[in-house]
């Protein structure tokens, strides 16, 4: 079930007419929202709801073993046993068929004729995701980061809360759980939940699905057909379409999570604006990077021991976020090239790092980090290293045609989704404040008549989130 | 990436891991509604929907999958869509799509 959807609509219309019904109930709205998420989830494969709920309970248990663990040497075993089985479930689910398939390829190498057979399992759409809240959970009672949860309901509701179960953001338990300890006396910042919801389908429906269909699937899937400049814009045009799809949707989340009394973390600031690499990941997926950083970065060491460590905790945290994404090798190159430029820009530092840069500089900068993490993107993005090379192959040397695919209509919307990453910060306050002195009606009906405009103006049909395949 | 920000002189396992920022700041959390105000808002939202982007509605209701209900819907969305058609409340979508078509056309 897709956010931009009839289906989801009428959904989220029975689920917010339960939440005005139940009003103060919160054991009830929390029981209620439980089996909504799991009747979003189901929409995909039943069968997955089994996992997901296998995944709540081992989070439930081994939170509550680490509590009552009496040492630390005992809770840091339970700790071990647990992240090793989240992580096995999600090995065999998601990366099983790679590491067989790349060991085949060995054997072929070496000359062995025996091949090991495939298990050939779907991928269960966000098991990346609740598999990363389930070690966050485990991981942060075992730190004394936040209390263990006692309320099963709470536990079950934190690892399917549909607004964020197939692609994000990464919520972690210390943020969430304390939310549903007791119901927020806030109200609904109805105002600022549209706005986002609303600019996330222009973002989705408009920008990033003809980007898609216009310009960079035809030029990824052919490159060899297509000389530089479309390679170049295809490339600029995929930077765009990734950020409006992705973002699209964790503006939707929030929104979503927003509209039914919780909250959620930003998960996307301007990446392009960024003058550092290590500022795009600031900006870019913040819930995702903040967890590596948390859970993968700190823990190997961070920057405590010595700057070839570091260098080496930069390379392993970037490839192992790198094969978060995907079980490919092509993702562990896109990995390797942000964990490479991370520790780089490390090394320069002692040049770059600590001057305040002239304004001529910082466009220059902004630049030369854009241009390099859209380079990275072509890993992302191609259909295997091979398709990569060629695409790469083609942007150096086949410059002397002209555009085909590109028309003025997609270029217009990659400068439009560059411009974006531009505009001030007041302005979404300003809009949102804007929007909360209208009357609910009003709202109700400015958002039903933009969604109509929005849907007219986009391709017919739905394409799925790009991050729903991770 | 963020961790890289800062030096870790300090010992890391007490250091609390949760640095989020809410993605609507407090600022704007100070206005808002009730969920009933939620369910009215969802409510309206379709209604006003159902008017302007009923050339959509019969694919929607085909994109809810089978059975013998959407069977049943199905015409009485292509009946709706005849009846906003006539009043003229399709016209903003038709305008809108032609309008794209054109862009998408356009060539240097």
């Amino acid at each position: 079930m897709l956010f931009p959807t009839l289906g989801f609509l009428l959904f989220f219309l029975i689920v917010a007419a339960a939440m005005a019904v139940l009003d103060t109930r919160f054991a009830a709205k929390k029981a209620v929202l439980v089996v909504a998420s799991y009747y979003f989830y189901a929409q995909w494969d039943w069968r997955f709801c089994f996992l997901l709920a296998g995944s709540s309970a081992l989070s439930y248990l081994a939170g509550q073993l680490i509590d009552k663990a009496p040492d630390r040497g005992r809770a840091r075993t339970i700790l071990g046993i647990a992240v090793a089985l989240h992580l096995g479930l999600l090995g065999a689910f998601k990366y099983f068929d790679f590491f067989i398939s790349s060991a085949n390829q060995l054997a072929r190498l070496l000359g062995l004729e025996h091949e090991l057979p495939f298990i050939e399992i779907l991928l269960p759409v966000g098991i990346s995701f609740f598999t990363f809240h389930g070690i966050s959970y485990i991981t942060d009672v075992y730190r004394g980061d936040v209390a263990v949860c006692r309320n099963p309901l709470d536990m079950l509701l934190y690892m399917s809360f549909f607004p964020q179960l197939v692609a994000g953001p990464i919520v972690r338990a210390a943020y969430f759980l304390p939310q549903l300890a007791r119901p927020s006396t806030e109200p609904i910042p109805i105002g600022p939940a549209l706005l986002l919801i609303l600019s996330g389908l222009f973002k989705k429906v408009v920008i990033a699905n003809y980007l898609a269909t216009g310009l960079v699937d035809p030029v990824f899937s052919a490159p060899t057909s297509y000389g530089g400049p479309d390679l170049l814009l295809a490339t600029y045009g995929y930077a765009v379409q990734i950020f409006c799809d992705f973002s699209a949707y964790s503006d939707m989340a929030i929104a979503l999570a927003a509209l039914l009394g919780f909250r959620f973390p930003a998960n996307f600031n301007q990446p392009y604006r960024a003058q550092r690499l290590r500022e795009f990941w600031q900006r870019w997926h913040i819930s995702l990077s903040t967890w590596l950083r948390d859970y993968l970065y700190k823990p190997l060491g961070g920057n405590r021991d010595g700057r070839l460590r570091t260098y080496r905790n930069l390379l392993l945290t970037m490839l192992l976020g790198g094969l978060w994404h995907g079980a490919a090798w092509k993702f562990i190159a896109w990995g390797a090239l942000h964990g490479g430029g991370l520790a780089v820009e490390r090394m320069l530092e002692p040049w770059i790092g600590r001057r305040a840069l002239s304004p001529v500089a910082k466009i220059i900068a902004t630049l030369v980090v854009f241009h390099f993490v859209c380079f990275a993107w072509i890993f992302f993005r191609a259909e295997d290293f091979a398709m990569a090379s060629l695409y790469i192959g083609g942007l150096a040397t086949g410059w002397s045609g002209g555009l085909q695919q590109a028309g003025p209509f997609v270029v217009a919307l990659i400068a439009l989704g560059l411009a974006g990453q531009f505009t001030p910060d007041a302005l979404f306050d300003r809009v949102a404040l804007a929007f909360a002195r209208v009357p609910s009606w009003g709202l109700g009906a400015m958002a039903g008549i933009v969604v109509a405009l929005i849907n007219a103006l986009g391709p017919e049909g739905v394409a799925p989130f790009i991050y729903f395949r991770f | 990436m963020v961790a890289l920000e800062r030096e870790l002189r300090e010992p890391l396992a007490p250091a609390p891991s949760t640095t989020t920022a809410d993605a609507i700041p407090l600022a704007l959390r100070r206005h808002g509604g009730s969920p009933r105000q939620v369910l009215a808002i969802t409510f309206i939202g379709i209604l006003a929907l159902a008017l302007f982007a009923s050339r959509d509605l019969p694919s929607w209701v085909g994109g809810l999958g089978d059975g013998p209900l959407i069977e049943r819907a199905q015409p009485l969305a292509t009946k709706w869509d005849d009846a906003m058609a006539s009043i003229g409340l399709t016209r903003p979508h038709e305008a809108l799509r032609d309008l794209i078509r054109r862009l998408l056309d356009a060539q240097w």
